[in-house]
């Protein structure tokens, strides 16, 4: 199948180099705060989608799913996006001092704070943050690099391997992601305590991984890379991200519900400031794309496994995704939405080096894991 | 019967054979096409050209209709029909009512689902198919794989149909009549109803006699076993094994304060904290009329509307030592008695006394009127 020129690798690089000057430019212009914001933002953002994608490699393994199979090259090669987290998470760690403000001593008065302060202080953060990655990139070198050896050595021992560890990655992934939501989101605002907000991150992450996935089998699909997936095994993808799609309003709208029925100052300062004003429009722009339009999108049927429905419903999901953390951490910085220059470039800058990073990881393997034991029934699987 | 035929049905062994055979049979244009299979084959409905079940449409719409549903009772009960301020929220509060929508959304939809498959599309109750009827049921119900051509309204050409059937390789050909046992049906349907409302009758009667004649089966009242508090019965709640317990120390009952000054002199400090309204020396007449008269008279001079059998010789509150005692004393004396007066601390509530107060200096004013009072 021809492509435009549109989209091809120059583009993005054009695009990641051009964001970039803008990205050094603002770190020079604009108020450090709505930098780091940004580079916060985007930092969760390339995290969450190659952590939900190692999520779902690993929700493979466990269940012993056989639909997958065949298309979990795509969120292998996705997850590598972990690698690309690290150094910005790393150099992440220099906004503590700017946008956390239990990092200044003046806020150890406040009593809430102090009582968070063993948990809540630099060292202990950034080994935290490194634990993390730690056990992210090994599950990542366990799955992917496993899987890609598995396509020459034909091992199945792989396979017996990665279904021991899947079980032991769900419990460091739902430590790690709530670790995530909790240190590099909530503690942005100290004072404020919601216990589910972890299982509204894994939401997120999940759905953007899932999206991100569907968008890499469709590129494949589209250069005749995946003659054998057919429309079953894309249905089952698009299903799941109809059912999470729900899942993620579903727990959105029950911790604000329960801030609002309770009505206490500690909580609804949260939401107080993040819907009034011109915030109100950004969280209604995201219950329509993160929810509305998704769901109605993908009720019928032959919706769910229709690729050109597919695809845009995947990519309006990674945009919700983005908007979701915009929403999250930017009204630390201003009581209107920022959307200027610099977010622009930030936007340039790491969408440019994510496609690139992904396209590039496009080469790993074969285009389906050719080693699975268990390949051939995923490929007779109907839905 | 051989003029009413229902349909002509050919067994074929494999998926693969039926499959195969769907496309030529249906080439025919004979009648309907319908397969009859041991378990579901992908692909077939594709096959046999079936459109899209309409059910889909109908739980959207039953779902969109249970969530309006929702949202309008609850607009109308909560800010219409009996508004109540809950918790400061506004009367209608949408976000306590998405519950509400979410639950009939999914009652509304998944009944749609249930009974809109049993009743409508399968036209359940259907108690008579004829391929049921068939011989070959045994065969497609184990390893065998039907394909009928059905008449679809007009008469069906028995002997094409069976040797389109017999060309794509189908065997034992049997033609199946349209079923008649249509009347009966509906027997068998009412006595199923009587049948079960009888046996849940039959079920409780003897249930209610077993529990009462055999105690050993005991009815449900874990309600009422429950550990908790009755009035004036022991408890095991408590240490001390009672059910009510006194109050907290230092306990104070609404509308009563501790009164803590011990001696007319501390009294005397004490400033009379109501105004001199009118609404304040009715009040406090009323009290004077009804406790503080019966004694010192209706004037406060000390002449009693009790008999002489009383005894006791009530103080004339209109002497001089009264007139000029403080209004603090006065009050002091309603609360902790004097002679033979007992306390009215608790007949009376604070404003009360300090209402009798004021009342008693006007009873004392307008017997010691002055000339400018006059003016």
């Amino acid at each position: 199948m021809s492509r435009s020129p549109l989209v091809s690798a120059n583009v993005f690089a054009g695009m990641a180099a051009l964001g970039a000057v803008g990205v050094v430019a603002s770190y020079l212009a604009v108020p450090p705060e709505r930098f780091w914001a940004n580079w916060l933002v985007w930092f969760l953002f390339v995290l969450t989608i190659g952590v939900g994608c190692l999520f779902i490699v690993a929700l493979g393994h466990l269940v012993a799913a056989r639909w997958s199979i065949p298309i979990r090259r795509a969120p292998e090669r996705v997850s590598g996006l972990v690698l690309l987290a690290l150094p910005m998470g790393l150099i992440a760690l220099l906004s503590l001092p700017v946008l956390y403000p239990w990092t200044r001593p003046e806020a150890l008065l406040k009593p809430a704070i102090a009582g968070k302060a063993p948990w809540l202080n630099v060292p202990f953060f950034s080994i935290r943050v490194l634990i993390c990655f730690a056990l992210w990139l090994f599950a990542y070198n366990l799955f992917t690099r496993g899987s890609v050896r598995q396509d020459q050595t034909k091992d199945p021992a792989f396979s017996v391997r990665a279904r021991g560890f899947a079980p032991a990655f769900m419990i460091i992934f739902a430590f790690s992601i709530t670790l995530v939501a909790f240190d590099w989101i909530s503690s942005l605002e100290p004072e404020w305590y919601s216990d589910i907000f972890g299982v509204y991150l894994f939401a997120g992450t999940f759905l953007s991984g899932l999206a991100s996935s569907a968008l890499a089998v469709l590129y494949l699909k589209d250069r005749g890379r995946l003659p054998d997936v057919r429309n079953d095994h894309l249905y089952s993808l698009g299903g799941f991200m109809f059912a999470f799609t729900v899942f993620w309003s579903y727990i959105g709208f029950a911790q604000y519900m329960l801030m609002w029925y309770g009505n206490m100052p500690e909580e609804i300062f949260w939401y107080k400031q993040r819907i009034e004003g011109p915030w109100l429009n950004v969280i209604l722009l995201l219950a329509a794309i993160h929810f509305f339009v998704p769901f109605f999108a993908l009720v019928p049927k032959d919706r769910k496994n229709d690729p050109r429905n597919l695809r845009w419903v995947a990519m309006l999901m990674l945009t919700a995704h983005f908007l979701d953390l915009y929403w999250l951490v930017l009204p630390v910085v201003g009581a209107s939405p920022p959307l200027s220059w610099p977010e622009l470039s930030f936007a340039l800058c790491f969408v440019g080096l994510a496609v690139l990073w992904v396209r590039r990881s496009m080469a790993m393997g074969a285009d389906m894991p050719i080693g699975d034991p268990l390949l051939h029934e995923g490929l007779e699987f109907r839905a | 019967m051989t003029d009413r035929v229902f349909a002509v049905v050919g067994l074929f062994s494999s998926a693969q054979a039926l499959m195969d055979a769907i496309p030529k049979v249906r080439a025919r244009k004979l009648g309907t096409v319908e397969a009859y299979t041991p378990y579901p084959i992908h692909g077939i409905e594709d096959a046999l050209g079936l459109r899209r079940s309409p059910l889909g449409g109908m739980v959207m719409v039953a779902g969109v209709l249970g969530a309006a549903t929702a949202l309008f009772f609850q607009w109308w009960m909560s800010a219409v029909d009996y508004p109540i301020v809950v918790g400061g929220k506004a009367l209608f509060s949408w976000q306590a009512f998405v519950p509400i929508m979410f639950e009939l959304t999914v009652l509304f939809a998944t009944f749609t689902a249930g009974l809109g498959m049993l009743l409508l599309l399968n036209r359940l109750p259907f108690f008579s198919h004829p391929v049921l009827a068939s011989k070959a049921i045994a065969g497609i119900t184990r390893d065998k794989f039907a394909l009928a051509i059905e008449a679809d309204g007009g008469a069906l050409d028995v002997d094409a149909a069976s040797a389109a059937l017999r060309a794509a390789g189908a065997a034992d050909l049997e033609v199946l009549p349209v079923a008649v046992a249509q009347p009966p049906a509906l027997n068998e349907l009412s006595r199923s109803v009587m049948g079960i409302a009888i046996s849940c009758l039959v079920a409780g009667y003897v249930m209610y006699w077993l529990i009462k004649l055999f105690p050993v089966l005991p009815p449900m009242v874990h309600m009422q076993e429950q550990p908790r508090l009755d009035v004036y019965k022991a408890s095991e709640l408590f240490k001390d094994g009672h059910g009510m317990q006194l109050p907290v120390a230092g306990t104070v009952a609404r509308g009563y304060l501790p009164y803590l000054i011990e001696s007319p002199e501390q009294a005397a400090a004490l400033v009379n904290p109501l105004p001199r309204t009118s609404e304040v020396l009715q009040k406090g007449r009323t009290v004077w009329n009804n406790r503080c008269g019966v004694c010192h008279g209706a004037l406060g001079n000390g002449v009693p509307t009790l008999t002489a059998a009383y005894g006791a010789k009530p103080a004339n509150l209109q002497a001089q030592t009264f007139r000029e005692y403080p209004d603090g004393k006065i009050y002091h004396v309603i609360m902790v008695g004097k002679n033979a007066m007992p306390s009215y601390a608790a007949d009376l509530t604070d404003d009360e006394r300090w209402a009798v107060v004021h009342y008693l200096r006007v009873l004392q004013r307008a017997q010691n009127a002055k000339d400018e009072d006059l003016k």
